[in-house]
């Protein structure tokens, strides 16, 4: 009882400080902590596989993807919202009465757990073996479906991150390719993703961005006016 | 043992946490972290209940972990796709504040 404790302190003060903490870079490292005391708590739980996909996935691979982004997007704190005073305390309130209300039902029809060599031999410790066995019987589909989801997430991702490179276009096929768009789009303008994608020529005028961002991303149009024609 | 119920207790906190982070915080980066959170919450409660189901045999009581499993494949894709969208409206936008990303909204 003494390690759940520590655990449930861990765990709630990292998610505290993921939705508090102003700068990213602190949540996230705050999320972190979270995670590394979940999969401590997945130990407790018998999963032993599961808490180690758990510090190997998220808190390493997941994690790590968040911190590359805000990293190199350079996002700053963001200032305190004043658009909605009622939202946070309403938010906050709501947040409560839920958790309470979630953990009482459950308090209320709690059940005794069964006994420890019962649990034993059912989990088995929740090795990959185990677990293995049910995901290649029973969760077949779904994992099968997961391989497809994982798939097209890496497609998604790298053709939505993607820059083309400048110079193995010649600059005058790209002019032709963009003046379709609309008149304000011409060599060097900033089409917007949005625009390029079927929306309509947005104007460019709102976009102020450095010159190698406005090489990339008029590559970036470009390539998506292309595979829309 | 802990009990089941102490487990969902703090899946329910957790979760709630979670829910508060996305309504309002207004930087997409922040809604992704708070979304994270959620879906731990709701991994650690699958993860506590399928202890408690083990009194009736090995394949249901394991059916919460593979659950949960799939629920990391899941995140994970979630995350490749939301940060490549997040670069991509960046790149464009300069900003992430979802406030200012209101153009569908007719």
């Amino acid at each position: 009882m003494v390690g759940f404790v520590i655990l449930a302190a861990l765990l709630l003060a990292g998610g505290v400080g993921v939705v508090t903490l102003r700068q990213p870079v602190h949540a996230a490292l705050a999320l972190v902590g979270t995670l590394l005391a979940l999969a401590v708590t997945y130990v407790t739980l018998d999963a032993h596989f599961l808490a180690a996909v758990q510090v190997i996935v998220y808190a390493g691979a997941i994690m790590v993807l968040f911190l590359f982004v805000i990293m190199l997007l350079n996002v700053g704190g963001e200032r305190t919202a004043d658009r909605l005073k009622w939202l946070k305390p309403a938010a906050w309130g709501s947040a409560a009465v839920t958790a309470v209300g979630l953990a009482t039902v459950y308090f209320l029809q709690r059940q005794p757990l069964p006994g420890a060599s019962v649990i034993d031999g059912a989990l088995g410790g929740g090795g990959a073996d185990r677990i293995g066995e049910v995901l290649f019987t029973d969760y077949l589909l779904a994992f099968q479906l997961v391989g497809v989801l994982l798939l097209t997430g890496v497609v998604a991702a790298v053709s939505l991150v993607q820059r083309a490179a400048p110079e193995t276009r010649p600059q005058r096929e790209r002019t032709s390719r963009v003046a379709p768009h609309g008149p304000d789009t011409e060599a060097g303008a900033t089409p917007h993703l949005v625009g390029a994608l079927g929306a309509g020529a947005a104007p460019s005028t709102g976009v102020a961005s450095g010159a190698g961002a406005t090489q990339g991303a008029a590559a970036a149009g470009d390539e998506l006016a292309h595979g829309d024609h | 043992m802990v009990g089941t119920e102490y487990y969902v207790a703090i899946s329910a906190v957790l979760f709630a946490i979670g829910a508060v982070g996305v309504l309002t915080r207004r930087s997409a980066i922040m809604l992704f972290l708070s979304v994270e959170l959620m879906l731990n919450a709701a991994n650690l409660a699958m993860v506590a209940f399928a202890r408690s189901w083990s009194a009736s045999g090995a394949t249901t009581a394991l059916n919460g972990q593979a659950a949960v499993f799939i629920v990391l494949a899941v995140a994970a894709a979630e995350v490749a796709v939301g940060l490549g969208i997040l670069v991509a409206i960046f790149r464009n936008r300069v900003s992430t504040n979802v406030d200012e990303l209101s153009e569908v909204r007719a």
